[in-house]
């Protein structure tokens, strides 16, 4: 048991060291004179995408990505059950078969709800 | 001494984090936070019940089965609350309990 | 073979169809006056496939997921006649709903089917999911007037809800983990071959009966029930009352029954916390009602004291020795009259705050002269919820009682019976401001015919069964047989 936890810990060991060492490499370099240390204003600003930011990023996310969300946890529910049956779907035969079709017709009364009450639209 | 981990362990692990998620329950003012605290409650279950299956029925799925229908449960429970919150924000423009005062006695 | 088993599921199954059907319906048709229709359809059509299955007594499905035993099929036959009354009930009151009616039959469906599987289910797992879909259900439904105190019930409801089915969870894992099962027949087993419990497996005992506490409204767990009445839609707070109780009950007795029935150190172990959990309360339930001024809240604590009266049957249950049949009838047969009771009292009072749109006791002062017919109705349901000849109400305490007594727990009935002295006072003053007072206006208070029948199904039969409750009591009887014992 705490062999196997050993190897836990030669993981956290290596990526703590890595983390730790990425941001220093600049500076060893630097010492080194591998690179000019020249500070331009387009080197101090926070890498984003490579665009500059706009706007402030403390900014209020809109109310109708709640409606996706919570389509995206249903979808999300649905796969931990189809795993199951994916996995043994030749011993579950005809009857595991009709019990998912059974379930997925009900998620789609769910969808076709969602669908028409206009919850999947971006107004 | 050998020391290696066991059921006991896992046991007072989902023990701590059930209680922790029961005192958040009970002080937490924010609706979030405690429905965030109530998902705790659920997973350190969901630690009990896989480490039971693992040391009592090895065999058998019993436990992860049971562990997979709480993980559902709790999500939908999660959604439905949340729109709860929703609703009630749009009345009152606020999540915290202290305010939620009208039924009482 | 599954397809074979899904035979025993057919009320669930239809009952499910129908819901989703109601949600497709009202999708593309406008005229909304056809939904509660076809949920009434599909209560009679589930009611009819489970008629089918009776008889069938004592085999399990799905690898002992469900049993079909009698005892569950009356209750599902219980909880679609509360259905059915409810939807006849809100007849009126969905309009307050405006654009969601179709989603408010379709939950309301969803919830039965929770409970109806929940009445049914032999495994923790069963157990757990069925109790769920039902409360979640509820909870939507608690929450369903959007106005700030249903949303308020709503958001207590589910948290306090939720906490509950976390502990009985957690009740319900250990009990899995130290018996190596989940289904109640082997839990049984494990019983029968061990000498002593471990103080684990207690722990997951009282965990379990701490969260259906919740569930049935005991003390401590009462806490949210009169807020959650009071704040929920009339109808929903009508179906809380009876469907979810009387199936919260039949679960814990089931469970208590096959589970942790068999040796005699064990049931007497959770006889006598039930025991004490049902005196306090009822006295919580009673003392409290005293003071309320809200009719929603007054029958919050009602129904808080009925359900200790009726765990005062289930600590005889505990008390008795193996096989007591009696006793597990007398708990169905005070179950069936505290429905039709109580949905009868609660239709009124959807029809009477209809008209006046208020829930003050005080507003209901000369409703004796404004409409004599639901005053009249209201006051036998009040009188039959005291206790008193010539009702349902007086049969069913004393069928509950005498059990009790016989298992030697005189001090429990003696408290009973102070307890019912002491719901009268409140009872009874709902039924002096209706009659005495004068009106606040002449104008009549009527109501439609939905609301009416729904209202006469009550009335007669909390009389009939008060005045001839034989052939009720052989149906209770032959309800008692229960898979596994």
């Amino acid at each position: 048991m705490l062999e196997q936890f050993g190897y836990v810990g030669i993981f956290l060991l290596i990526a703590t060291g890595f983390t730790v060492l990425i941001p220093l490499l600049p500076k060893l370099f630097k010492l080194m004179g591998l690179i000019p240390g020249k500070k331009t204003a387009a080197k101090l600003v926070q890498y984003e995408c490579g665009m500059q930011t706009i706007g402030k990023t403390w900014v209020q996310f809109n109310f109708r990505y709640y409606y996706f969300a919570v389509l995206f946890v249903l979808l999300d529910m649905l796969t931990i059950f189809l795993y199951p049956w994916a996995v043994n779907i030749k011993d579950l035969g005809v009857g595991g078969l009709v019990a998912v079709g059974i379930f997925l017709v009900i998620l789609a009364v769910g969808y076709i709800y969602a669908w028409r009450k206009g919850a999947l639209q971006w107004k | 001494m050998m020391f290696s981990v066991g059921l006991d362990h896992y046991l007072i692990l989902s023990a701590i984090l059930f209680c922790i998620g029961l005192v958040g329950v009970i002080t937490q003012r924010n609706v979030i936070k405690l429905i965030m605290c109530l998902e705790i409650m659920l997973n350190a279950v969901n630690i009990t019940l896989i480490a039971f299956s693992q040391y009592i029925t090895p065999t058998l799925l019993t436990g992860q089965i049971f562990a997979i229908f709480v993980m559902v449960v709790a999500a939908a429970e999660v959604a439905v609350g949340i729109a709860i919150v929703f609703s009630i924000y749009r009345s009152r423009e606020s999540v915290d309990m202290e305010n939620f005062n009208i039924l009482k006695w | 073979m599954l397809i074979d088993e899904m035979k025993y599921i057919t009320p669930e199954i239809s009952l499910l169809c129908f819901a989703l059907l109601i949600v497709v319906v009202d999708l593309f048709v406008t005229r909304k006056g056809v939904l509660p229709i076809l949920s009434v359809i599909g209560a009679l059509v589930a009611a009819f496939f489970t008629v089918g299955l009776w008889g069938n007594g004592g085999i399990s499905a799905f690898n002992n997921m469900i049993a079909i035993d009698q005892f569950g099929l009356f209750f599902k036959l219980l909880i679609l006649a509360s259905l059915v009354l409810v939807v006849m009930a809100s007849n009126k009151y969905v309009l307050k709903f405006e654009k969601f009616q179709g989603e408010y039959y379709a939950v309301l469906m969803l919830s039965a089917i929770g409970l109806m599987l929940l009445v049914s289910a032999v495994n923790l797992i069963t157990i757990y999911v069925s109790l769920e879909l039902s409360s979640i259900s509820l909870y939507a439904l608690v929450s369903f007037l959007k106005d700030k105190a249903s949303s308020e019930a709503g958001l207590k409801y589910l948290i306090l809800g939720a906490v509950a089915s976390a502990i009985l969870l957690y009740g319900m894992a250990l009990t899995f983990g130290l018996t190596g099962s989940t289904g109640l027949t082997a839990i049984a087993d494990y019983f029968r071959t061990s000498s002593t419990a471990s103080p684990l497996l207690l722990t997951g005992l009282v965990l379990i009966i701490a969260g259906f506490g919740f569930k049935i409204a005991s003390v401590p767990f009462q806490l949210w029930v009169p807020d959650v009445y009071e704040g929920a839609p009339t109808p929903i707070t009508a179906y809380l009352s009876v469907a979810s109780k009387a199936a919260g009950f039949a679960v814990i007795t089931r469970i208590l029954m096959t589970a942790f029935g068999q040796p005699d150190w064990l049931h007497a172990e959770w006889a006598i916390i039930i025991a004490v959990l049902a005196a306090l309360t009822m006295t919580v339930g009673n003392v409290t009602a005293l003071v309320q001024t809200n009719i929603k809240r007054l029958f919050g604590y009602s129904s808080i004291a009925q359900a200790g009266y009726l765990m005062v049957g289930l600590a005889a249950m505990g008390m008795a020795t193996q096989g007591n049949a009696d006793i597990r009838s007398g708990i169905i047969f005070f179950l069936f009259s505290y429905t039709l009771t109580n949905l009868g009292a609660f239709i009124a009072i959807i029809a009477i705050s209809n008209k006046i749109d208020s829930d003050q006791i005080a507003d209901y002062t000369g409703m004796g002269k404004r409409s004599p017919l639901l005053a009249g109705a209201l006051t036998l349901f009040l009188v039959s919820l005291t206790g008193l000849p010539p009702t349902a109400g007086l049969i069913a305490k004393i069928y509950i009682f005498n059990g009790a007594v016989d298992q030697g727990l005189l001090w429990l009935v003696v408290i009973a019976v102070i307890n019912s002295v002491i719901s009268a006072f409140y009872y009874f003053r709902v039924v002096k401001v209706m009659w005495m007072g004068e009106p606040a206006s002449q104008d009549k208070v009527t109501s439609s015919w939905p609301e009416w029948t729904a209202l006469a199904v009550c009335c007669i039969m909390v009389v009939i069964i008060g005045v001839a409750p034989g052939a009720f009591v052989g149906l209770t009887q032959a309800a008692v047989k229960m898979f596994g014992i």
